[in-house]
């Protein structure tokens, strides 16, 4: 993404700004959102089991198989486009490769012009929306009618899709029969979603008899065969395809695949993913013109070639547009595929955008990434797309102008312990008068959009590091895997700060499973909140410092799992060009874990060893749940060690928490940027806390901690946020 | 462990299709004959009419075949349609429709009631024999594997049947 001038964005779609600010203000959006993420999650869920079954093997073997598949194709695309079109030329289809949008739209728009053609059926296609082809067709004087139930109503309502599979997910039943009623000219009674239903029947019936064009995109393209495969539901995409005399494909030259069996291959995955359904009404296999009629297979790259040529972005190029990766996404729950995107919407928008579309359309939406992770775990070709997506915040942040000016002195900031040492200081006496228990009260009118709905931490006046009690002596009480051993501990920067009894408490439990505790000097911030916006530099000076202070310890551990992220996995792409502090980031890896992890493994107490009832709170009698702090379970593989160690140690039941592993909104810099997405996300989180009945909430990460105490707090719950290193230390036995 | 039978009844209905086990022809004609109800006509796909004459000496005047010249709207909304499958897939509960014609596609994509006859012995355990019979003798112009009737969750991800395809779909597994 160097040296390419950024593509005109083929419609016209509003700023960010705009757009993010039209979302917030819909309700529908968020609530029905809301509905459609938990039933496809269940949906989806069921359908990947089937399919393990069926197969005999796990949903990792099966998309690392199809991700494979991809990457073979993706590594000689050229020779297996030249297969396809050679298949398909013998087959008498015109098989056409352009470079950019224009060149589609000006190659469609001449055919229609030769052959006097003046309206064209359409079947569902991102590509046709990524070119614009509706626009061009318009302008050449050709009417495009959308066909797909979903499109159709976007193209009355004049809007372009918010998802790649389900377009008009973010209306409600009654705006469409709002917008019925209104074009279509009789009344549509919300309720009724049939008789809605047939209406794109009847209103269509005729254009499809009479229509000279058929436009369709393609879900496959078989290099072996030479055949398009397209998969619908509805049955329009059969009649686009075959009913007009002429049938015009547009597709991306990343769908070729090698042969029908890698097709059917992807079939197993897509419906699964994209809808939840074992398998699409219809999956069409066209090899060839129909007798007396066209087939034209327009092959676009617009971008795809620079994507393929940049390693870090690559694989991107895999994806089958199931729209998994928005469907569980939690800031695309609260404001949609409009402003969580451009034309490509969802997480897969956010990294393809810049080269479809350039840095500036991709630039918006990327400060709704809370980074939670989820998107990576259902992607069906294993794209990984945090990673991605933090690529192309990098190259944002490089060209300028991406990151704010506040933003990213704060940064610069931080990566001075000094300087925070100074700036915490200065701010808990700034806000002392506000200050109550462990929240700082600030005026809701100063500060609404940030602060309303978000008690913010009280900053503490000694930081933990400052703390006698962070060294004060706890005898063991059980011989583990650590007893003796030196175990450095990273105290985190924001709960060194924010929150200095969670280290402190870190500390306690290490020293109850008898581990020699060391708190190494020059410990400040592991670099994660500069990488996170894409400040590779900023990062990279406090990853050195971070690697320096942990050198020469057994073990390594922090209560902070997001400092361990940061150390396993973007280490590796901070230093890919520097070999001796990869090595040395390596070294580490191999010796750090979260409070959680060592206490799961080495140091692991008896059963039932901190089965202590606990005065103030806490104690066995209130209800205890566990939020999972998302990264944990989506990057690190946590699964449910958090719940099997708290109920192992202390001898409780906890009770469920629903989507427990569904991020809490704090996201990092998303909640100083996007507060409105980090509310929507703690709001669902908090929703499923009261459902669940329980009055102390553990979770093991301490910006979730700050993040949901805050929340709790100024929602007025009777809710107990606490640490796990907390929860735990406060039932290791005296005495 | 299912029968392979069983385990196409039990997925093609999952996908709201309804699955008959007939033994000929005439059989399948009797089955039209009951859903097109007294007086709608019946849909044969030309291939199928020219292979089965059974079918069209059965129905008499209830057949409408489409008509070369505009074959679409020959049979648009026809109360019935009869067409063969080449293959079903108990994995799915899916038909393989081999349709190069556009006279026998018309049947399949623009009847109410769609009837898909599948030979019993051309019932397949999974997906991979789709790629097969395609593949092999060079792939037919135009496919499609089916599965139930057609229809959409675009309102609100709710399950709606029947948009522009048949609203309707049996799978007869003949023999
Ligand atoms: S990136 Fe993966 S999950 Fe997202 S649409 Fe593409 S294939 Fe589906």
């Amino acid at each position: 993404m160097t040296d390419r001038e950024p593509p005109p964005t083929p419609h016209a779609i509003a700023p960010f700004a705009v757009r993010y600010r039209a979302a917030l203000a819909d309700p529908n959006v968020r609530d029905g959102l809301l509905d459609f993420q938990r039933s496809w999650k269940a949906t989806r869920d069921e359908q990947i089991a089937s399919v393990e079954a069926i197969t005999g093997r796990s949903f990792d073997a099966l998309r690392g198989e199809l991700a494979e598949i991809k990457d073979g194709v993706l590594a000689d695309l050229d020779g297996h486009l030249a297969r396809f079109r050679a298949r398909a030329e013998a087959a008498g289809t015109i098989v056409v490769e352009v470079a950019t949008a224009a060149d589609a739209n000006a190659y469609i728009a001449d055919l229609c012009r030769q052959r006097g053609i003046t309206l064209a059926v359409k079947g569902k296609s991102m590509v046709s929306e990524e070119i614009g082809l509706n626009a061009a067709l318009e302008a050449a004087g050709i009417e495009a009618v959308e066909t797909d139930l979903g499109e159709w109503i976007l193209q009355l309502a004049g809007e372009h899709p918010s998802h790649l599979v389900m377009p008009a997910i973010h209306k409600r039943r009654g705006q469409v029969a709002e917008l019925l009623t209104r074009v279509v000219g009789r009344h549509f009674d919300p309720d009724d979603i049939p008789a809605m239903v047939r209406s794109v029947r009847t209103e269509l019936r005729e254009r499809f008899l009479t229509a000279g064009l058929g436009l369709t995109g393609a879900n496959a393209l078989v290099a072996e065969t030479g055949t398009v495969m397209l998969v619908t539901n509805e049955g329009n995409g059969r009649m686009s395809s075959s009913l007009p005399a002429v049938h015009v494909v547009t597709v991306g030259a990343e769908k070729t695949v090698p042969t029908l069996a890698d097709a059917i291959r992807q079939v197993r995955l897509l419906a699964r993913s994209a809808t939840g359904q074992r398998i699409t009404t219809y999956t069409t296999f066209i090899s060839g013109p129909t007798p007396g009629h066209e087939l034209h297979i327009v092959v676009i790259d617009n971008g795809r070639r620079a994507i393929a040529r940049e390693s870090a972005v690559e694989s991107a190029l895999r994806c089958i547009r199931c729209g998994a990766c928005a469907n569980v996404c939690p800031a695309y729950q609260v404001v949609g595929g409009h402003a969580f995107g451009h034309v490509y919407t969802g997480p897969i928008g956010l990294v393809t955008t810049a080269y479809h579309h350039g840095l500036e359309a991709a630039a918006g939406p990327q400060s709704l990434c809370v980074s939670c992770g989820a998107c990576a775990t259902v992607c069906p070709v294993d794209i990984p797309l945090p990673a991605q997506i933090l690529d192309v915040r990098r190259q944002i942040a490089v060209r300028g102008g991406g990151l704010a000016w506040a933003k990213r002195a704060a940064l610069r900031a931080f990566a001075s312990r000094r300087l925070v040492d100074i700036a915490a200081l200065a701010a808990a006496i700034v806000t002392w008068p506000v200050q109550s228990g462990v929240f700082t009260r600030i005026p809701r009118r100063l500060a609404p959009r940030h602060l309303g709905w978000r008690t913010p931490p009280r900053v503490s006046w000694r930081p933990a590091h400052a703390r006698p009690a962070l060294h004060a002596a706890q005898p063991p009480i059980a011989v583990t895997g650590a007893t003796g051993r030196r175990v450095a501990l990273f105290l985190q920067c924001v709960a060194d700060r924010l929150a200095p009894e969670i280290p402190i408490a870190a500390a306690r439990l290490l020293r109850a499973a008898g581990a020699e505790v060391v708190v190494p000097e020059g410990q400040h911030c592991c670099g994660l909140p500069a990488f996170d916006a894409g400040e590779r530099d900023g990062a990279r000076r406090m990853a050195r410092a971070t690697i320096a202070a942990l050198d020469g310890h057994d073990d390594v551990v922090t209560p902070a799992p997001s400092c361990v992220v940061a150390m396993l996995h973007e280490y590796e792409t901070l230093f890919a060009d520097e070999p001796e502090w990869r090595d040395r980031a390596a070294q580490l890896r191999g010796r750090v874990h979260d409070l959680v992890g060592y206490l799961s493994t080495t140091a692991r107490l008896p059963r039932g060893a901190l089965a202590q009832a606990v005065a103030g709170g806490g104690g066995a009698e209130a209800r205890v749940t566990v939020h999972r702090f998302c990264q944990g379970s989506n990057l690190l593989g946590a699964g449910d060690r958090l719940e099997r160690l708290i109920t192992d140690l202390c001898a409780i039941e906890l009770a469920p928490l629903a989507e427990t592993e569904v991020c809490c909104g704090f996201g990092g810099s998303t909640s100083l940027t996007a507060p409105e997405v980090s509310h929507g996300i703690l709001t669902r989180k908090l929703d499923n806390v009261v459902a669940s009945g329980a009055r102390v909430l553990v979770t093991d990460n301490p910006g979730c901690v700050l993040h949901l105490r805050g929340g709790v707090d100024a929602s007025g719950l009777r809710v107990r946020v606490v640490h796990v290193a907390e929860f735990l230390a406060a039932r290791i036995p005296i005495g | 462990m299912p029968t392979i039978v069983e385990a196409f009844r039990a997925r093609a209905e999952e996908a709201r299709s309804v699955v008959h086990e007939l033994a000929t022809w005439s059989g399948v004609a009797t089955l039209a004959l009951v859903l097109a109800d007294a007086d709608g006509r019946i849909a044969l796909s030309p291939s199928l009419a020219r292979a089965q004459p059974v079918l069209s000496e059965r129905l008499g005047a209830r057949v409408l075949l489409p008509d070369p010249g505009d074959p679409a709207r020959s049979v648009a909304d026809a109360a019935v349609g009869i067409v063969r499958g080449e293959l079903a897939v108990a994995e799915t509960g899916s038909v393989l429709l081999v349709e190069p014609e556009l006279a026998d596609r018309v049947v399949s994509m623009l009847s109410l009631t769609l009837i898909q006859v599948v030979a019993r012995e051309r019932l397949v355990e999974n997906l991979d024999a789709v790629a097969t019979t395609l593949a092999a003798g060079g792939p037919p112009a135009y496919a499609s594997l089916t599965t139930g009737p057609s229809r959409t969750a675009d309102i609100e991800r709710s399950l709606t049947i029947g948009v522009q395809g048949p609203s309707e779909v049996h799978v007869v597994l003949l023999g």
